[in-house]
């Protein structure tokens, strides 16, 4: 991580509780009002790739739209593993059935990272992130 | 997965719930920072904080109403004895939680 910031958005276009998320030089970013306080990080769920943006902020928790992995922005750091799903009482057609067993076994080994966070700072009105 | 980091974010996110519910955390800290942690073992293994002193029963729609915080599906048996069963919640004015003892529904005339 470089020292350089580079202007990313104006403080007023995030209302608090709120995200937003931007491109920089191919790096997708979200950046999160935590109150005044700005946060940024890899906009891709360290589960499953994700976009983090249309989840969930709450304080600094924020929680993945997919399959509710939590994850700490000011560390980046993964606080949960997915919940696990619910197909109802009803059994699934036996296509589908199949179809689901697969992807269960395969997303049994998927292991949930941490998410990469960004430095940011205030200056001016506009947040600013070092890439 | 940092067990500490998850116990705050569990923290964090249950006063949210237990506060408009009349409850708060237990006052005392070591037995909340233990039941706590227990939440984060079963969660870590099924996916779900589930009480930690209730049977998971492995029938879904009674395994949700064990699902942390429980206080709306035993809001009648909580309400009497003031507490949570675990005691991870007391009810607001509880200062001294010591003094709730964990009385089964049908002590407390409800079944």
């Amino acid at each position: 991580m470089s020292d350089e910031f580079v202007r990313a958005i104006s403080t007023d276009e995030i209302a608090p509780g709120g995200m937003k998320t931007v491109e920089i030089n191919g790096d997708e970013i979200v950046i999160c009002n935590c109150g005044g306080t700005y946060y940024a990080v890899q906009r891709r769920c360290g589960h499953m790739n994700a976009p983090l943006d249309m989840g969930t902020l709450d304080g600094t928790y924020l929680t993945c739209a997919m399959h509710c992995v939590q994850f700490d922005v000011t560390t980046g750091e993964a606080l949960s593993g997915p919940v696990p799903p619910y197909f109802g009482h009803e059994t699934p057609p036996p296509m589908m059935g199949e179809y689901l067993q697969n992807i269960g076994m395969l997303m049994k080994h998927v292991r949930t990272e941490s998410i990469r966070t960004y430095a940011t700072k205030l200056e001016a009105g506009w947040v600013q992130i070092a890439l | 997965m940092n067990a500490e980091s998850r116990k705050r974010a569990l923290h964090y996110f249950f006063e949210k719930v237990v506060g408009p519910l009349g409850f708060k955390f237990t006052p005392d800290t070591e037995l909340k920072d233990f039941l706590l942690e227990q939440e984060v073992i079963l969660e870590s293994k099924h996916g779900i904080p589930f009480c930690p002193c209730q049977p998971i029963r492995h029938d879904r729609e009674r395994d949700m109403q064990i699902v942390c915080p429980c206080i709306p599906f035993h809001r009648k048996h909580f309400d009497a004895i003031r507490r949570c069963w675990c005691g991870l919640f007391v009810h607001k004015d509880v200062i001294d939680p010591d003094s709730l003892p964990q009385l089964p529904p049908k002590e407390v005339g409800l079944e």
